[in-house]
């Protein structure tokens, strides 16, 4: 599956660049995030307790960075799997300053299997889209605070943790 | 395609219910007619701890006339809807809505509560809900409050019932004047689920113009959605081809559409725009 959007953030290009790759910032703004641990240069193990209302997994995997460019452009490769079943997938994100703000676009591919593939595919595209937008919302909020404030608070994990919400009515 | 274990409450009032729901909030789900609960559980997608089962609270699933409202409670299967005469005469989009949903085994046992309160982006009752403007009374061991439509689907699965709310009953303005509904939809062929549908409902004035218009939209965005620039293109015009044709090409305005394997994006909104114009046109005929 295709997913790409753009993001208009209101911060300078070098604060969301720095923003979007550093770990503590990621762990707080990933939604359902509960852990990541870097393993190398660029790379990290998380693990993501993500769900609505009912519905909750737990999943496990890989975080890498490659072709980091500095405030421009980096690209993401995740993979993970759990109960609910796996993803694999990577994405471009370019970054650009545009009357003012700043601009995130991100193009990616990502393959989902398991069960969440075989009952709940039509809400995958939507539910990629809320999750980013929480993703971006919470981004924004961290690269508004400068280093030396205390880390602002997200207002979505409730809507994080329902999103996998009933998939499926029936099958 | 068995669950994880979960402790089962039968409350036998709503009091006792939200109770255990303050108790448990977190690790606790409300079991309605359970056809999207018990499969999601089946599948562990869902793990709740604990299942409150309203199903066995009396005086929760009824049709009611009060005060120029329709009322309607939460454990009303789609079948009673479906099935009711009155209002079939005094509110036809409901019944037509609840005719479309699933299959027979849905009906019957899957509730307009639990429906609207699951709020499946795919869910047919979300579009008339939101069409009729109704409100939506949530019940919590601290009180009772109202909430709109409109407000009430926030996002995908996500509604503005807060954790330790039920969703109560549902209260529709009983339609006045010449006032003509439709439901019309594209169901998925594998689970019934609508690919795009539409609910209109619309009232005529004395001369045949239309008077006031909603269209309320399910399956082709993440969550539910009125479609205001078709409304606004039809009020005030006598509703021929042309107007409402060119009224339909605005069914996805501002939207962001979704796709999936059975319906690109792109089929998506064509399917919108086409399911459109013909539940206007339904409806305007049945304002006559």
């Amino acid at each position: 599956m295709k997913i790409e959007g753009t993001h208009e953030l209101n911060a300078s290009p070098e604060r969301v660049y720095e923003t979007l790759i550093d770990p503590a910032v990621l762990q707080r703004c990933i939604p359902g995030c509960e852990r990541l641990e870097k393993t190398g240069e660029n790379s990290y193990s998380t693990t993501l307790r993500a769900g609505v209302g009912s519905i909750k997994g737990t999943f496990t995997g890989n975080i890498r960075l490659e072709e980091m460019q500095p405030p421009q452009h980096f690209r993401i490769i995740v993979e993970g799997k759990g109960q609910p079943g796996f993803l694999k997938g990577s994405g471009d994100l370019d970054i650009e300053a545009r009357d003012g703000v700043t601009a995130v676009a991100y193009k990616g591919d990502v393959q989902v299997g398991g069960t969440i593939a075989s009952v709940g595919q039509r809400m995958i595209q939507g539910a990629a889209k809320m999750m980013a937008t929480q993703f971006f919302t919470a981004i924004e909020a961290e690269a508004k605070t400068e280093s030396h404030e205390p880390p602002p608070k997200h207002g979505f994990f409730r809507t994080a943790l329902r999103w996998f919400s009933g998939l499926i009515r029936r099958k | 395609m068995i669950p994880a274990q979960f402790d089962y409450l039968t409350p036998a009032t709503i009091d006792e219910a939200v109770g255990l729901l303050a108790q448990h909030s977190d690790e606790a789900k409300v079991l309605a007619g359970g056809h999207s609960l018990i499969p999601a559980m089946k599948l562990r997608l869902a793990n709740p701890q604990v299942l409150i089962d309203i199903g066995r609270i009396k005086d929760l699933a009824y049709i009611r006339e009060e005060g120029g409202q329709i009322r309607i409670g939460a454990m009303t299967t789609h079948y009673q809807l479906e099935s009711s005469d009155r209002l079939r005469e005094i509110c036809p989009l409901l019944p037509e809505c609840a005719a479309q949903i699933g299959d027979v085994q849905v009906r019957n046992k899957g509730t307009i509560g639990g429906s609207v309160a699951h709020s499946d982006p795919a869910g047919d009752w979300p579009a008339a809900i939101i069409a009729l403007g109704a409100e939506i009374v949530a019940v919590s061991a601290t009180g009772e409050r109202t909430i709109n439509a409109t407000d009430f689907f926030v996002d995908m699965l996500t509604t503005a019932l807060e954790p330790g709310e039920i969703l109560r009953e549902i209260r529709i303005a009983a339609p006045a004047g010449r006032f003509g509904q439709s439901y019309l939809k594209v169901p998925q062929p594998a689970s019934g689920f609508a690919v795009v549908g539409v609910a209109v409902s619309l009232t005529r004035d004395a001369s045949g113009k239309c008077q006031s218009a909603s269209v309320g939209i399910t399956g082709v965005a993440s969550k539910v959605y009125r479609a205001s620039g078709v409304e606004q293109a039809i009020t005030g015009t006598d509703l021929n081809e042309q107007t409402v044709t060119a009224a339909s090409t605005h069914a996805t305005d501002g939207v962001s559409v979704n796709g999936d394997l059975y319906a690109s994006e792109a089929y998506r909104r064509h399917l919108a725009q086409v399911y459109t114009r013909r539940a206007i046109e339904a409806a305007a005929s049945r304002a006559r």
